[in-house]
């Protein structure tokens, strides 16, 4: 019955493809499911982070962070950088009497400022062709005009630190003279400048400030400047220059305390210097003198006024604190460790909206403004939720061919000699596989025999083999290695380690599958071997083990890959530096994510291959098995 | 005619001086918790040298029973009984018989050929003999160009043939065949009767053959046991007079068709 059973299950039907197709049917799924799982997976995962970026206000472009002195001066015609529409023309912190309106980049005075906008120090003497040196202190930070155009002052910094090893360093956006601790080093004697690579004679040394100038020019120290170029005219430097400043809109009637600011968002945490007419507020925050422990209701602030705020919010004075002088009494002590915070001057209520508080509502009439102010145009990331998504520093699922451009640099990041090149990593994980099965298989195979041949062991042991499976491996691992460590069996110098750690869970399947296919014999089967009066070796040998060859290949396919999985928990020990469990664990904690997927994805054709090649192995051992 | 027919019919039965299978009062009751069944009550059945014996009867009626007490693969609750002058388990234990069951039972990891040489290899043949026997019992049942095949890549008719050969292999006296051709279809099932008697013919086998079909009994049997379910028990024994070497023209005869009905009646519990 039996066989007819089987005669019937060898009439194929359905779908088939040609053997050639279908040998790679595995890894074209593979491939396929990439490319069409991929992308819609990257955008699925990637988006949220980028639409997350976009909303961050802080991490927004500013395009302009201070008012900009005039770049030049015509007559009662100013030029300025970005202007604010509303804005406020000052000199030295004092408003400008003189009316003017705003139209572009361009400030126009109704009439002739009774000053002069600019206030002109000394002119700065020549050292060298491009250094100058200030009688006196520079102003901070100084405005130098050359030859009547304003120059632009900037350095940018090196990307790496000096560690007095390192020669090469990389500057991005800057083309002027190298500065190390404010030192002009000379070009070909010093260094040699390849792109935006600097090669030094000799290393930096540890911790200097490296810089390049990036600007027109660069403050060396408090009284020296150095030009990126020499000069073309002369060299002047303002002492007091006409801005354009924020004005804060609200009117000031005398009572008013609330203003706005004109643009917001206020994405700065940091307080704002806010004037009324030409005098500053004070713009620190004050923490009260007492600890907040919860019962205590009364406390002393730095200033006699100022608004008081617990956990952020202005409270109102007269409902929830009444105030003499510096002491702050609150009719509810405020919680302990609540964040107490006492602004004498201003304190910006609402950053979306840019509310700014003042403590005391300035006179009728003044005008309230900050010097400086602050556009956020767009996120910094980009314009688009798109740009943004392509902008990520880390893709949680990058496009598919992302991955595939990392694979040429990620084959050839290490030598061959370096045990850390990735061929040798697969070839190792590859060997401790194959040991891990080969030990499951035998033990779990001694295991099986045992249990058919002596039913009450497998009473006895069986739910101790199922309770064995259930420990996390994760936690076994460490374990196990510490205790091989200990006799100097290390997954670096040893594949032990790794075999037993596999077999521990490839052995499993192969105990459960055996011992079904060897009690799979047909009775019949069993029948006539009791009629030829066969022992019960011959029984084992002749028909039982080869009845249990097509369980016993099944459950090494499912062992293959738990072997694998065995062999990849194993490798992430952590003096370990050898195969793909290793390279797994460091590009995780480098978080380059491509890298981790190509290693998923080498992972998975590993574990195909050692499941093929079991494949391979019952086609030659067992070629009745039409699978 | 009709009486020399059947002396040699009996010549057959009588002239061996000990039977191969001699049971007497044999009974077979499964004990299970829903109750006793009797599978085989009171059978009494001697079998001579050389005969061809079919056990007939329908489902439950103990004639496979009586085939495994006789193969030692089953223990009689009560009852005598001797195979080749010895216990049964003795006769098992001296491969004196060999056993065809219902299915081929082969054994899907072995070819054709190496399923013939299991038994030898089993009794520890020497090799050359074992592939000797193996290729002239394949030749024997026709199958001399499929030794190298496996046994999913014959057909029904043609692994039931490799089962009879293997049964052979080892040269038993005794053959005890359990509805062999059961599953097959009626023209193949013919074919394969022919064969047999063939073989039977040439090996001077002693055969027990259980079968449900009255047609291929009368054909093969030179005596055929009607057996009766509720209990299993025999009911009667009837001689085929029918000559050997039979073909087709047998079952066209008139006296086949006398001793179909016969044994039809028999069945019907009519005497």
């Amino acid at each position: 019955m039996r066989r007819e059973a089987k005669g019937l299950k060898s009439e194929r039907r359905g779908f088939s493809l040609p053997a050639k197709v279908s040998a790679f049917l595995p890894v074209l799924t593979v491939l396929v499911a990439l490319i069409l799982l991929g992308y819609p997976l990257a955008l699925l995962f990637g988006l949220p982070l980028a639409l997350r970026d976009m909303r961050d206000l802080r991490k927004w472009e500013k395009a302009t962070v201070t008012a900009q002195p005039p770049q030049r001066l015509n007559g009662t015609t100013l030029t300025f950088k970005n202007p604010a529409e509303d804005g406020v023309l000052v000199r030295d912190n004092i408003p400008v009497d003189t009316p003017y309106t705003v139209s572009g980049d361009t400030v126009t005075l109704q009439a002739e400022p009774s000053t002069p906008l600019v206030t002109w120090g000394e002119t700065p003497t020549p050292v060298s062709e491009t250094i100058y040196r200030y009688d006196g202190d520079l102003p901070d930070p100084p405005t130098l005009y050359v030859g009547g155009t304003l120059a632009v002052g900037g350095a940018t910094p090196v990307a790496e630190t000096p560690d007095d090893v390192r020669v090469s360093f990389a500057f991005s956006g800057a083309t002027g003279p190298i500065l190390l601790d404010d030192e002009v080093l000379s070009a070909g004697a010093d260094y040699t400048v390849q792109g935006d690579t600097i090669t030094f004679a000799e290393a930096p040394s540890f911790g200097g400030e490296l810089r390049r100038v990036s600007g027109d020019y660069a403050v060396l120290n408090d009284d020296t400047v150095v030009f990126a170029a020499p000069p073309s005219g002369e060299v002047r430097v303002a002492e007091s220059v006409v801005r354009l400043a924020e004005r804060l809109s609200g009117e000031a009637d005398g009572t008013n305390q609330r203003f706005t600011l004109l643009q917001t968002p206020v994405v700065e945490t940091e307080p704002y210097d806010v004037y009324v007419d030409d005098t500053p507020l004070p713009s620190d925050d004050e923490r009260p003198e007492e600890r907040v422990d919860g019962e205590r209701a009364t406390f002393t602030f730095g200033s006699d006024e100022g608004i008081v705020t617990v956990e952020g919010v202005p409270q109102t004075e007269g409902e929830t604190y009444t105030r003499d002088g510096s002491v702050v009494t609150f009719t509810e002590p405020p919680a302990r460790n609540a964040q107490l915070r006492g602004y004498p001057g201003a304190f910006v209520t609402d950053f979306q909206t840019g509310e700014v508080m003042l403590a005391r509502a300035p006179p009728a009439g003044a005008t309230v403004w900050t010097d400086a102010y602050t556009v956020y145009a767009q996120p910094g990331c980009g314009g688009d939720v798109i740009a943004c998504f392509l902008a990520l520093p880390q893709h949680p699922v990058p496009f598919p061919h992302w991955i595939a451009a990392r694979i040429g640099p990620f084959f050839n990041k290490f030598p061959l000699n370096d045990e850390r090149n990735i061929v040798r990593a697969v070839l190792y994980t590859a060997a401790g596989t194959l040991s891990a099965l080969g030990l499951g298989a035998a033990v779990g195979t001694l295991l099986a025999v045992l249990f058919v041949t002596v039913r009450p062991l497998e009473r006895a042991l069986l739910p101790w083999l199922v309770a064995s499976q259930t420990v996390p491996i994760i936690a076994l691992v460490p374990v196990l290695l510490l205790v091989l460590g200990n006799v100097g069996i290390t997954i670096q110098t040893s594949l032990l380690p790794t075999a037993l750690i596999g077999a521990y869970i490839a052995f499993f399947p192969v105990v459960v599958g055996t011992v079904k296919g060897l009690r799979s014999v047909d009775p019949l089967a069993l029948d006539l071997m009791k009629s030829y009066a066969a022992t019960p070796t011959q029984l084992f040998t002749k028909v039982r083990f080869p009845a249990a060859v097509p369980f016993l290949f099944t459950s090494l396919k499912l062992a293959a890959a738990a072997a694998l999985v065995g062999a990849l928990v194993a490798e992430t020990e952590s003096n370990n530096r050898r195969g793909l469990g290793f390279q797994i664990l460091g590009q995780v904690q480098s978080g380059n994510v491509a890298d981790v997927w190509i290693l998923l994805l080498i992972s998975a054709l590993l574990g195909i291959g050692l499941v093929a090649l079991v494949g391979l192995l019952q086609r030659v051992i067992a070629p009745w098995e039409r699978s | 005619m009709t009486a020399q027919l059947q002396a040699q019919s009996r010549s057959r039965t009588e002239d061996g001086a000990q039977p191969v299978i001699s049971g007497r009062d044999l009974s077979m009751v499964y004990r299970a918790r829903a109750g006793e069944t009797v599978a085989l009550q009171n059978a009494t059945l001697t079998v001579a040298p050389g005969e061809f014996v079919s056990l007939i009867g329908p489902s439950g009626c103990g004639k496979t029973t009586l085939l495994r007490l006789i193969a030692d693969l089953i223990q009689p609750t009560s009852g005598e009984l001797r195979v080749a002058g010895k216990s049964p388990k003795e006769a098992r234990e001296s491969r004196e018989y060999g056993y065809v069951f219902q299915a081929p039972v082969l054994y899907e990891w072995r070819t054709v050929v190496k399923n013939v040489m299991l038994p030898l290899e089993i009794m520890r043949f020497p090799k050359a003999e074992r592939q000797e026997r193996a290729e002239r019992l394949l030749k024997l049942v026709g199958l001399q160009d499929f030794g190298r095949r496996y046994p999913f890549q014959l057909s029904g008719g043609m692994q039931q043939r490799v089962s009879i050969a293997r049964a052979l292999a080892f040269d038993p006296k005794l053959l005890l065949m359990d509805e062999p051709f059961g599953a097959l279809d009626e023209i193949t099932r013919e074919a394969m009767n022919d064969e047999l008697l063939r073989i039977w013919q040439e090996t001077h086998k002693t055969v027990v053959f259980v079968t449900h079909s009255i047609s291929e009994a009368v054909f093969l049997s030179s005596r055929i046991v009607v057996m009766t379910p509720r209990p299993g028990k025999i009911e009667r024994v009837i001689d085929v007079d029918l000559p050997y070497p039979r073909d087709e023209s047998v079952r066209q005869s008139r006296r086949f068709f006398e001793l179909t009905t016969e044994v039809r009646d028999a069945l019907k519990g009519m005497h």
